[in-house]
């Protein structure tokens, strides 16, 4: 494969000239080489009358002494600006260190482009933003607003490293964002949706078309009947796929090595023990293809991977790059990311997932609760590590009473514990869902991630109401 | 910082705009560089250094849009990219509300950069040494390892230690220069001296607590972080022993350091795009009294030496100290040129630059003597999650803080959530203290409101 040094300017002996001159500080350097180039369309009143592109270019070189960093990047790729950030990176000032040899790296195929981004012209893709606004309003007389955001990206990545380690990437992105206002007369909703997938521009089909549309109006006079519930700690049933939000905060984070080597997550002296029941297995995967959390390859140079943290409800792998894998004696796990050449790598999540269950079907969960809520919409939730308490914020949900789906709930955030979140855990269906939003993890530096889950009822978890 | 090269790069890309057929064209160069030293339990755990420079290009043909970045500066490529730009502007839609500002409404005393005073050249004297000293002498690590923190800092626990101390110093220097095709030159130079750190400490049943401080000054003299690990340190301590109060209706006082995430919402919520869109809570709400009267917000954009201050937006549009919100009254929407346009409105500034909510009923009033005013109720000191649906206002917070009675803190709260609408919410305010931290960009100091719903 091409390994992007025409992008770059640069050939072998220059590399390894850099991470020389970066060793001198510290037993390990890696450079990490970036071209991005960012596309943006945007639908508003009925047009596409904005739009652009943004080029990012540059590298970050690292030098690590034990877990001390040094990292500096610079946005020329010419030697001495390069070996100006090697000198800057060096002054952790550890003891200096060789090259080794490592072995090939071979990484999975997961991003398959069939049709370049590049093969349409803007109007085309507008086009298709127009198309979906119509195909919205087709299904709605309520509609009183869209505002559709297309953008797609590629970025050519290349890294270099003191184990003589060469390895290149080029990953593509698309999103399609779509905000719709809807009025009654009285009073206004607005609804969210999204898709994002690591592919070409083969995205924009009409099944996406249509499924967007479906999806922005569906259940809107619910939404327009939905009030807030009763607040309080009740069963929550969360239903497949977007509720995977609860595994990315409550579970994902706390599982991620840094929090765990520094001693801040509550899962730091849980290694090996049993964190909720048996059957439950969850995961962190790099290699569902086409997916927003895929990588071939992570941004350390280790190949993408599907890793379990919790094996019939043991916890059995924390997420690791390479600084906590060599604190804790263990294989990289692939997690090392960054936002782009201007940040140091550190633990992130990808695909976070629970795999389906045996206790039946999402109806079987609701049937099972008496006086609870069923949540299915969410926007954004957030951890606290140490304490391991946890939120997510619902944007659509019904009251169970009954065993039944009764009044429609929005706009609440609902909080628990982590650990005591998976302990409750009391049924999983067999519906195991991939979300295929446009989810981004924002710890410390913003990354595409994505998450999924079976239908799972929680036995306890307080919900925010009046 | 901006060098007479730079300044002549981005004169020349409006040449280059303009050889592309571009009517109009505004360029931005943003450069900054910042020093980092990060350490962890009190030793150097990271050292990083930044330097950013790029180009934002908004570009106006015949009747279409487009903006456009770059960070590779050489002349010959930046040719080529304007005028890949300006082709694909042409294939966008034509938007007549796409307009430059009114040159008259612009900038014309933000010359050198440093008008605002809180440039401070002795940034460019700090020595490695002296980044590594100051990160080093800001760690309280080596007085509380090995033993259980000591009384003062442990909120009155026995036996809590601490089991992890990252703390991040850095200074750095933004220097921005915006230029466009009607003569527009104004220039925002600043430094920042910045330490923050984030701890977490164990009771003797190993329950963890984490939290955060920090703080920020443009001056390197003026800058101290001194007590930054003590304070994160009593604010993890002080939740030790949490849990949740019964769910129900409670005075809420919210201290300084986390109000304005009360505020926020209010001024997204006067921002043109979403007043144009129909996705704000106050759509049609300019000239009406919606809020408590006693609530006031001022855009304090011109105050010298203090951080935040700014002499033009992003437009190059001139800032200026007004009323956004008055008597509780809505005085002011947040209107750019291309809002102005689409809502027939009058432009203003894009954006709240400084904002300060005032003072109210007295000045004076802190987190404490809010408690004492209101008797009982909960003060929140931390936000965990949360969001506000910005077309009805409503929202929903998880946070926590302590449970107070007779103005006194009686147990740490955790677990709980707040929700409600702000509409209401701000209805109900008590009372505005005046004990802003003047390092914030945003002035807010605590806040106390009646009945607001906490769930537990």
């Amino acid at each position: 494969m091409n390994n992007n040094m025409d992008i770059f300017g640069v050939d072998t002996a220059g590399l390894r000239n850099i991470v020389a001159e970066g060793l001198k500080g510290g037993s390990w350097c890696d450079l990490y080489f970036e071209q991005t180039v960012y596309n943006d369309l945007l639908l508003r009143d009925g047009i596409v009358a904005s739009g652009g592109f943004h080029l990012d270019y540059g590298c970050g070189v690292r030098v690590l002494d034990g877990e001390k960093t040094g990292y500096a990047y610079s946005e020329s790729t010419e030697m001495p600006a390069l070996m100006d950030a090697a000198r800057a990176a060096a002054a952790i000032a550890g003891k200096a260190g060789t090259f080794g040899t490592a072995a090939p790296v071979c990484p999975p195929e997961i991003d398959i482009v069939r049709q370049a981004w590049d093969s349409a012209t803007k109007k085309e893709l507008a086009a298709w933003l127009e198309r979906l606004e119509a195909a919205i309003r087709a299904r709605e007389h309520r509609t009183v607003k869209v505002i559709a955001l297309l953008s797609w990206s590629q970025s050519d990545i290349m890294m270099y490293n003191s184990l003589d380690s060469l390895t290149s990437d080029s990953r593509p992105l698309g999103n399609v964002t779509v905000t719709v206002i809807f009025s009654d007369g009285r009073r206004t909703e607005q609804r969210n949706v999204s898709r994002s997938h690591r592919c070409g521009r083969e995205m924009l089909s009409d099944g996406l078309l249509e499924a967007l549309a479906d999806e922005a109006v569906a259940g809107l006079d619910d939404s327009f009947a939905a009030r807030r519930p009763k607040g309080g700690r009740m069963p929550v049933v969360m239903a497949a796929g977007a509720s995977g939000i609860l595994l990315h905060e409550a579970m994902g984070h706390a599982f991620e090595a840094d929090f765990n080597r520094k001693g801040q997550s509550i899962f730091c002296d849980k290694m090996g023990r049993r964190i909720c029941r048996r059957g439950i297995n969850i995961l962190d995967d790099a290699t569902i293809p086409g997916n927003r959390g895929s990588l071939r390859i992570d941004d350390e140079g280790v190949p993408g991977q599907k890793t379990y943290m919790v094996q019939d409800g043991v916890l059995t792998s924390y997420l690791h790059d390479r600084i906590s894998a060599g604190w804790y004696g263990v294989p990289p796990t692939g997690n090392g990311r960054r936002e782009s050449f201007r940040y140091n790598p550190i633990p992130r999540m990808r695909a976070t997932y629970m795999e389906s269950g045996t206790d039946g079907t999402l109806q079987d969960l609701i049937s099972s609760v008496r006086k609870g809520i069923y949540v299915d919409k969410f926007a954004n939730g957030e951890v606290k590590i140490g304490e391991g308490d946890f939120t997510f914020y619902v944007n659509r949900g019904y009251l169970i009473e009954n065993g039944r789906l009764t009044m429609p709930v929005k706009d609440i955030n609902i909080i628990g514990n982590g650990p005591q979140a998976l302990a409750d855990i009391e049924a999983v269906a067999g519906d195991l869902k991939i979300d295929d939003g446009t989810w981004t993890c924002g710890k410390e530096q913003s990354a595409a991630v994505s998450c999924g889950i079976p239908s799972v009822l929680i036995k306890n978890l307080t919900v925010g109401g009046e | 910082m901006i060098t007479r090269t730079e300044r002549d790069i981005a004169l020349a890309c409006l040449d280059f705009a303009r050889e592309a057929g571009a009517q109009g064209a505004r360029i931005t160069l943003n450069k900054s560089i910042e020093d980092l030293i990060a350490t962890l339990d009190g030793e150097v755990d990271k050292v990083t250094r930044c330097a950013d420079r790029s180009l934002s290009i908004a570009l106006f043909v015949d009747g279409s849009y487009g903006s456009f970045s770059v960070n590779k500066m050489d002349p010959e490529s930046l040719r080529d990219f304007i005028f890949k730009a300006a082709e694909t502007v042409r294939m966008l839609a034509p938007d007549p509300c796409r307009v430059l500002p009114d040159p008259e409404r612009c900038c014309k005393t933000a010359r050198e950069g440093t008008e605002m005073d809180i440039y401070d050249p002795a940034r460019e004297a700090v020595s490695p040494d002296e980044r590594r000293e100051a990160a080093l002498a800001a760690a309280v690590t080596p007085r509380c390892s090995g033993k259980a923190l000591e009384p003062a800092l442990s909120c009155g626990h026995e036996g809590m230690r601490l089991v992890s101390e990252e703390g991040e110093y850095s200074d750095s220097v933004f220097d921005t220069l915006v230029v466009d095709s009607q003569g527009l030159e104004c220039r925002h130079t600043e430094t920042s001296f910045d330490y923050g750190v984030e701890v977490t400490v164990e009771d003797p049943e190993g329950n963890k607590y984490s939290d955060y401080w920090w703080t920020s000054s443009p001056r390197r003299s003026d800058f101290d972080a001194s007590d930054c690990g003590a304070e994160a340190i009593r604010r993890a301590c002080a939740q030790a022993g949490s849990s949740p109060a019964p769910s129900g209706k409670y005075n809420m006082v919210i201290s300084r350091d986390m109000a304005s995430r009360l505020v926020t919402p209010l001024l997204n919520a006067l921002n043109g795009y979403s007043i144009q869109q129909g996705n704000s809570f106050l759509v049609g709400s300019e000239g009406k009294q919606l809020f408590c009267p006693g609530l006031g917000i001022m855009d304090e954009p011109w105050r010298k030496g203090e951080a935040g201050s700014k002499l033009f937006d992003g437009e190059g549009v001139a800032t200026c100290e007004a009323p956004i919100i008055e008597n509780g009254t809505v005085k002011r929407f947040f209107i750019n040129s291309y809002m102005a346009g689409k809502l027939g409105m009058a432009p203003t500034v894009e954006d709240a630059i400084r904002p300060r909510v005032l003072p109210w009923p007295a000045p004076g009033l802190d987190a404490d003597t809010l408690m004492r005013e209101c008797g009982d109720g909960i003060l929140v000191t931390d936000f965990n999650g949360g969001n506000c649906n910005m077309t009805t206002g409503d929202f929903s917070y998880g946070i926590s803080g302590q449970l107070f009675r007779d103005g006194k803190s009686v147990r740490p709260v955790s677990e709980m959530l707040i929700t409600g609408n702000f509409l209401e919410l701000w209805k109900h305010l008590l009372a505005a203290g005046s004990d802003y931290r003047p390092c914030a960009t945003k002035l807010v100091g605590s806040l106390a409101f009646s009945a607001v719903d906490f769930s537990g």
